[in-house]
């Protein structure tokens, strides 16, 4: 009896080290490739001299230079950026007990699409490209702000007599939604083909502003408010079964709710801020492990989190190599890869009754 | 003891709950019955703790429940819904492990704990089956088992299960297998109270009965002094007529046929 639960134990830590290791492989991989390709053995040595092993490994001076200042600060911000993907779509689908969440339901990446859409229109100077980095940073920061404004518009409305109402909350943000999507509406009405153009390419995604610069602000935020959510795997445990029950089991229902729905917004608005919207990875990646693994939130937060990184990085991967030299927006590979596999899963679900 | 104290609660003008006043021991089991909208269940969840703008006090062991954060008042009590409605593919056993959730017991302690709870609700054959498979009498005994690993163990303070029409979808052996078990724990040290529709089955199970109507107690009191005729058909409107079982001498009720048509039946007490 006991050798059957220490081994249902050892299950959880075995598949999450299964991702680790994929993670690892698909880092090099990803490293590796690109439109000057370097030897994985190469990618090694140098990652190694970095830590100041290897120092007396011969390696080409232009190799280097890709890797340490294009490549490895990209290929970071993806992991960063599907990890916090991946572990949002999991605690949102969790807090509302409802497996079709999509982390843009608590508004923010509606807020942030509408916050940069105005601002490419009508911000007059600010919005100008030939800016450089000011122009890439006022992006981002008008993204974050819109994001985070509208996720607290959704939660501060959705608040009543000392409870947050889920149900008011997943229809306020479809609310929030649509005005975002009004205001877009009514900017790209006045928009010229430029600022169209601009606006179009934000939202479809893009990887490769990637700076160590931007990293430097965005990873702490990021790394933190990605773990952060982990901790809340019990709670969601206890609160797959209802709100009134997880109280019941001793849940802080209330501020886990808002803590929760805030760190989401915090994950997401950051990743949108820095590489404009990227669908699907919240929502695919979650039911991925619950349907490969078991839903145990203790499993599927960790794992949606490397197992996120993974796929981002294997649609960066393909963004870049498609059509070499020129490459495709992220958004389009997630779509196209994401959607016809989430079908799949469905249909593989619903064969097993997981449905 | 766990108490509620002149508990009133309105929602805009429509009164839920007058000055409701509820006493529960430990090692007792108390039955709430009343008609469709007498407040039994918002009385419940008030006592739980889940509602929450209402008048008056409850008192869990000597201390207002306002005073307890989640955490301390799911080791004191557990709360058994109508229905649980659950969306992803735990297994029975995570699901009562759930019940583990505030103890900060070990792995192996709630790992007894569960065992024991699975063992006695009978559903320790389920422990590895997906949830959204079972019976809704397999999946209502699995939350029982879930609410019975919340307060399990002996504590120097006495524990309390409320029960919320635990019954309401089953069929009678179900019924009678979920309302023995939560009469079996009460020995622990543990108070129950279960709202029952089912008259019959309060008498035969609980040890005091409250009747509700229209937001108020209108009787309570130990089972043979307040299972009374009067206090019956004032509480529901319907007459009915008292029988003993020949053999234990519990009592059960028949209601009486009405011979006028339903639509112009006008009762007064």
């Amino acid at each position: 009896m006991n050798l059957t639960i220490s081994l249902r134990d050892y299950r959880h830590i075995a598949i999450t080290t299964g991702l680790g290791f994929l993670l690892m492989a698909m880092t090099l991989v990803s490293l590796a490739i690109g439109a000057v390709s370097i030897p994985v053995f190469d990618v090694a040595v140098i990652l190694l001299q970095k830590i100041g092993l290897f120092r007396f490994v011969e390696i080409d001076a232009m190799h280097e230079v890709v890797l340490s200042s294009i490549r490895l600060p990209r290929i970071l911000m993806t992991i960063l950026i599907g990890g916090a993907f991946g572990v949002s779509g999991a605690s949102l689908q969790g807090l509302f007990r409802n497996p079709l969440v999509e982390p843009s339901l608590i508004g923010v990446s509606g807020g942030a699409a509408a916050a940069v859409v105005t601002l490419i229109v009508f911000g007059g100077a600010w919005a100008l490209p030939q800016a450089g980095l000011l122009h890439d940073s006022v992006l981002s920061l008008v993204a974050f702000g819109g994001g985070l404004a509208a996720t607290l518009i959704v939660l501060k409305m959705s608040y009543h007599n000392g409870r947050t109402n889920i149900a008011a909350l997943i229809l306020i943000g479809v609310a929030v939604n649509a005005i975002a999507t009004a205001i877009i509406g009514l900017a790209i009405f006045y928009a010229d083909e430029n600022q169209l153009r601009t606006f179009t390419f934000w939202t479809l995604g893009d990887l490769g502003s990637a700076t160590w610069d931007k990293l430097m602000f965005a990873a702490p935020v990021l790394i933190v408010s990605t773990i952060a959510l982990t901790f809340f795997s019990r709670s969601l445990n206890a609160l797959a079964l209802g709100e009134a029950e997880a109280y019941h089991l001793g849940v802080d229902t209330e501020s886990t709710k808002r803590v929760i729905i805030f760190l989401c917004a915090l994950c997401i608005g950051v990743s949108i801020s820095l590489a404009g919207m990227i669908g699907f990875i919240g929502l695919v990646v979650p039911h991925l492990i619950r349907v490969s693994f078991f839903p145990d939130n203790r499993l599927v937060l960790p794992a949606s989190i490397l197992c996120g990184a993974s796929l981002l990085l294997v649609a960066d991967i393909i963004a870049r190599t498609i059509v070499t030299p020129a490459e495709l927006p992220i958004g389009v590979v997630t779509g196209m890869i994401g959607a016809p596999f989430f079908i799949g899963l469905l249909m593989k679900a619903k064969r097993n009754n997981e449905l | 003891m766990y108490t509620a104290e002149n508990i009133s609660f309105r929602v805009r003008d429509k009164i839920i709950l007058r000055d409701v006043c509820v006493s529960l021991m430990p090692g007792t089991f108390t039955a709430v019955v009343g008609p469709n909208g007498a407040g039994k269940s918002s009385l419940l969840k008030a006592m739980a703790h889940e509602l929450t703008g209402y008048h008056g006090d409850v008192v869990v062991n000597g201390r207002n429940i306002n005073t307890y954060n989640p955490k301390a008042l799911s080791l004191v009590r557990a709360v058994l819904p109508q229905s649980t409605s659950l969306q992803f593919a735990f297994t029975v056993e995570q699901v009562v492990m759930l019940g583990r959730h505030a103890h900060r017991t070990t792995r192996l302690e709630n790992i007894s704990v569960v065992e024991e709870v699975l063992q006695l609700t009978n559903t320790i054959g389920l422990r590895d089956r997906n949830y959204l498979t079972l019976s809704g009498g397999e999946k209502q005994r699995t939350q029982l088992a879930r609410v019975l690993a919340q307060v399990w163990e002996e504590t120097v303070y006495p524990r309390y299960i409320l029960l919320d029409e635990p019954t309401s979808s089953l069929d009678i052996t179900q019924q009678q297998n979920i309302f023995t078990l939560a009469k079996r724990v009460c020995e622990r040290n543990i108070g129950v109270m279960a709202i029952i529709h089912d008259l019959n089955q309060a008498v035969q199970f609980a040890d005091h009965i409250h009747f509700m109507r229209e937001g108020r107690i209108t009787a309570a009191g130990e089972v043979q002094s307040v299972f009374t005729k009067a206090n019956i058909e004032e509480t529901f409107c319907c007459r009915v007529n008292i029988y003993h079982d020949p053999c234990n001498n519990c009592p059960y009720i028949i209601p009486e046929r009405e011979l006028t048509t339903v639509g112009s039946l006008k009762f007064k007490v």
